[in-house]
C-alpha cells in the first residue's frame, strides 16, 4: 500500500486497553479503574453507567487523555496519548476531544459567548467566523437570548447546553461528558439528549458518564456499559 | 474530519493578544483583589521612588551650586560660630601666586516675620556692570535667568527676588517690598525681576540686592564681609592657597572640591539609610502578595482546571497569568512613580525632606526642580514588576502543572 497516495483519516474514536488507575488516599490504595478495556465505536453515543465511586469520571478522563492511567494504554483517534509530553497531549486533545465536566463548567464572570470562545485563545483567539459559528450554535440550542449575559445568570439546563457548545469550539471528533443531566428537570434532560443525538448524527463520537436513567435509557443511546468497582460489570 | 489545530496555526502575536484579552477579563473579574495589590504596590514603589527622586534632585541642585561656588572660601569662626571677617585680610592672599582675585562677600539670612521664613539676602557686586556681567556667585547661586518683564537691578533700592519668595510676599516685578533692618527700620526696595525656578533651592528664597543694601539689611559694617571668596588662576595652587588662608585668625577654609565630596557623602548616606529602611517594607509587601497569591482561591483553581480541560496548555495558563500580574505590577509601579513625582516635585517631599536635609529649617519651603532619569524609573519599575510577576506565577504554575484531574478535584 502506498502511504504517499492514501490519506487515512484517523478513526474518530477513543479506546482504552487494560487501563488501570490507582489513587493513594493516605495509606489506603484505591483502584478507580481496574484493567479495563473499552473501544468506543466511531460515530456512536455510548453511556457509561454505574454507582457512585465506580470509576465513571476516571474512565472518562482516561479516554480523553485528561487523566494518565497508572498502566495500560489510551488512544485518541488512533494515537496513544499515554506517553505524550504534556503539551503534545494537550494539543492532540484540543484537536480531537471536547470535554464537558460537571465540576468545571462555565466561568461565571464571563459571558456565555466568551465562555464558548475560550478554548480558542491559545491558538490566537476567535476569528469572526468562529464568533458567528458560536452564535449560531448557541442559538440552535436555544440560547439565542443568552449569548451576551454573564454565565452566572444561567439556569442549570442553560449552563449545560452552553458548556456543550464550548466543547465544540475546536470541532472535536469526540465529545466526552460527565453527568450532563445532573440536577436537570425532565424538559432539560430531553433537550440535552436531543442535542447529543444531533451531534452524534453529525458524525461525532460521544461518551457520557452518568447514573441518570433518563439519559442512559434514552433511545438515542447506542450502547450502555456498566461499571462496578472500576470494571465493566 | 479536519484537524482544527493544524488548520489554525496561530501567529505568536495573535496568541499573545488573545491571552492578554483573557487576562484583562480576569483582571476585571478579580478587580477587588487586584486593586488592593495595585494600591499596596503603588505605596511601596512611591516611597522608594520618592527617596530616589529627592536625593537625585538634591544632588543635582548641589552639584550645580557647588560648581558655581568660589574655588576657595574663607570664613571666620569666633567662639565656634561664624563671624564677620575683615576684608583687609584678603589682601595678603591676593598676592599669592595662582590667585586671580579675593573679595569679601556680603550675604546672610534675614528672618521675615510676615511670612515666617528666612530670606537669603545676597549683596551683588557689579550692579553698575553691563547686563550679563552681574555676579551672582555668592554662596554658590548660579546665574539664573529672570522671568519675562524683569531686568537686573541698577540702583541700591532695587532687588531681584526668588520665585518662591516673591510668591510668598505676593509681589511681582515693579512692586515694592519693605525688608526689616537690624535697627528696627525698613528698607523699601523696588522689585526689578523675579528669578525663574531653574535653580530652585538656591534662588527660591533669594533677595539679590546691591552690596550696600545687603550691608544695611544684614547689619554688616563697611570693611567686614560674610566670607572671603578666592578665585584661582591656577587650580593647582588650591591647596597652597588654602593652607595660607587657614593661617588667618579663626579661619575656616572651604574648598570647592571638598564641599562636593561632603555633600555627596551626606546625601548619599542619608538616602542610603532611608532606602535600606524601606527595604523591609518592600519585602513585607512582596510577602503579603506571595501569601495572597500562593493561596490561589478556589475560584482561581477551578478556572485553571477549566482552562486545562478545554485544551489550554500549561504555558498558555502561565502566559495569561503573567499578563495579569504584569499589568497589576505595572499599574502599581506607574501609580507609585507618578505619586512619588508629585510628592517630591509638587508637594516638596513633605515628610521626607526633613530626614534627608538635617537643616531643612533653612529652606522651610523647598521647591525642587523636576528632574527624573529614565534609569531611575526603570530601576524602580524593574524592582517592583519583576519580583512581583515572578512570585505570582509560581502558584499558577503549580496549579497549571497539576494533572487536570487533580486540578479538577482541587476545584471541586
Ligand atoms: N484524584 C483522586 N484521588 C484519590 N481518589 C480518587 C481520585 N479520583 C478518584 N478517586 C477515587 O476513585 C474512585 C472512582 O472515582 P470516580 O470519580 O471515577 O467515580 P464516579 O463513578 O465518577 O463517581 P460519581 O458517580 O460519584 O461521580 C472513587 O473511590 C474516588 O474516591
Ligand atoms: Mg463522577
Amino acid at each position: 500500500m502506498s502511504a504517499v497516495l492514501t490519506h487515512q483519516p484517523p478513526a474518530p474514536t477513543v479506546e482504552v486497553t487494560d487501563a488501570v488507575k490507582r489513587y493513594r488516599d493516605g495509606r489506603r490504595e484505591i483502584v478507580a479503574v481496574d484493567r479495563l478495556t473499552l473501544a468506543v465505536d466511531a460515530g456512536s453515543l455510548l453511556a457509561v453507567t454505574g454507582p457512585s465511586g465506580s470509576g465513571k469520571t476516571t474512565l472518562l478522563g482516561i479516554l480523553g487523555g485528561l487523566i494518565t492511567p497508572t498502566s495500560g494504554d489510551a488512544r485518541i483517534c488512533g494515537r496513544s496519548v499515554v506517553r505524550l509530553r504534556d503539551h503534545h497531549r494537550a494539543r492532540w486533545r484540543r484537536a480531537h476531544v471536547g470535554f464537558v465536566l460537571q465540576d468545571l463548567a462555565l466561568i461565571d464572570g464571563m459571558t456565555v459567548l466568551e465562555n464558548a470562545l475560550l478554548p480558542l485563545a491559545p491558538s490566537g483567539g476567535a476569528s469572526s467566523a468562529d464568533v458567528a459559528q458560536a452564535r449560531t450554535r448557541l442559538a440552535h440550542f436555544g440560547l439565542a437570548d443568552r449569548v451576551e449575559v454573564k454565565a452566572r445568570t444561567l439556569s442549570g439546563g442553560e449552563r449545560q447546553r452552553a458548556a456543550i457548545v464550548r466543547a465544540l469550539a475546536h470541532d472535536p471528533d469526540v465529545l466526552l461528558l460527565d453527568e450532563p443531566t445532573a440536577h436537570l428537570d425532565q424538559d432539560n434532560v430531553s433537550r440535552v439528549v436531543g442535542m447529543l443525538a444531533e451531534l452524534r448524527d453529525a458524525g461525532r463520537t460521544i461518551v457520557v458518564a452518568t447514573h441518570d436513567p433518563r439519559l442512559y435509557d434514552a433511545p438515542a443511546v447506542d450502547r450502555a456499559v456498566r461499571l462496578v468497582d472500576g470494571r465493566l460489570g | 474530519m479536519s484537524d482544527p489545530v493544524r488548520r489554525r496555526r496561530p501567529s505568536a502575536p495573535r496568541r499573545q493578544v488573545a491571552l492578554l484579552d483573557y487576562a484583562l477579563g480576569a483582571l476585571a473579574r478579580r478587580r477587588g483583589r487586584n486593586l488592593a495589590i495595585v494600591v499596596g504596590l503603588a505605596f511601596t514603589t512611591g516611597l522608594f521612588a520618592s527617596v530616589l527622586f529627592l536625593t537625585s534632585a538634591l544632588t543635582r541642585e548641589y552639584t550645580r551650586s557647588i560648581d558655581a561656588a568660589p574655588d576657595v572660601t574663607v570664613q571666620r569662626v569666633v567662639a565656634g560660630r561664624p563671624a564677620l571677617i575683615p576684608e583687609s585680610e584678603g589682601a595678603d592672599l591676593a598676592s599669592l601666586r595662582g590667585v586671580r582675585a579675593v573679595h569679601g562677600r556680603v550675604w546672610g539670612y534675614l528672618f521675615l516675620p510676615s511670612i515666617g521664613a528666612n530670606v537669603t539676602v545676597i549683596g551683588a557686586r557689579g550692579l553698575d556692570a553691563p547686563a550679563g556681567a552681574i555676579d551672582l556667585s555668592v554662596d554658590g547661586v548660579p546665574t539664573a535667568s529672570l522671568l519675562p518683564g524683569g531686568r537686573r537691578p541698577r540702583a541700591t533700592n532695587e532687588a531681584l527676588l526668588g520665585a518662591r519668595l516673591a510668591a510668598n510676599l505676593g509681589v511681582w516685578t515693579g512692586d515694592r517690598v519693605a525688608l526689616p533692618t537690624p535697627s528696627h527700620g525698613f528698607e523699601t526696595l523696588v522689585v526689578t525681576g523675579v528669578f525663574t525656578s531653574e535653580s530652585a533651592v538656591h534662588t527660591a528664597d533669594v533677595a539679590l540686592v546691591s552690596e550696600h543694601t545687603a550691608r544695611v539689611l544684614l547689619g554688616v559694617p563697611d570693611g567686614l564681609a560674610t566670607d572671603l571668596a578666592i578665585s584661582l588662576r591656577n587650580p593647582n595652587e588650591r591647596s597652597v592657597v588654602a593652607r595660607r588662608a587657614a593661617l588667618l585668625p579663626g579661619a575656616r577654609v572651604l574648598e570647592r572640591d571638598g564641599l562636593r565630596r561632603a555633600y555627596a557623602l551626606t546625601f548619599g548616606a542619608r538616602a542610603g539609610v532611608l532606602a535600606a529602611a524601606l527595604l523591609p517594607t518592600l519585602a513585607a509587601l512582596l510577602l503579603l502578595a506571595w501569601d495572597r497569591l500562593t493561596g490561589l482561591s478556589a475560584a482561581e483553581r477551578r478556572e485553571i482546571g477549566i482552562l486545562k480541560t478545554i485544551g489550554w496548555e500549561t504555558r498558555d495558563v502561565l502566559t495569561a497569568r503573567m499578563w495579569e500580574s504584569g499589568l497589576v505590577a505595572a499599574a502599581g509601579a506607574a501609580l507609585g512613580l507618578i505619586g512619588a513625582y508629585a510628592h517630591v516635585f509638587w508637594f516638596d517631599a513633605a515628610g521626607l525632606s526633613g530626614v534627608i536635609f538635617g537643616w531643612s529649617a533653612l529652606y522651610p519651603t523647598l521647591a525642587l526642580v523636576p528632574s527624573v532619569g529614565l534609569g531611575q524609573v526603570g530601576a524602580v519599575a524593574g524592582l517592583v514588576i519583576v519580583p512581583f510577576v515572578a512570585i505570582s506565577v509560581v502558584p499558577a504554575w503549580r496549579a497549571a502543572t497539576l494533572d487536570p484531574d487533580q486540578a479538577l478535584r482541587a476545584a471541586a
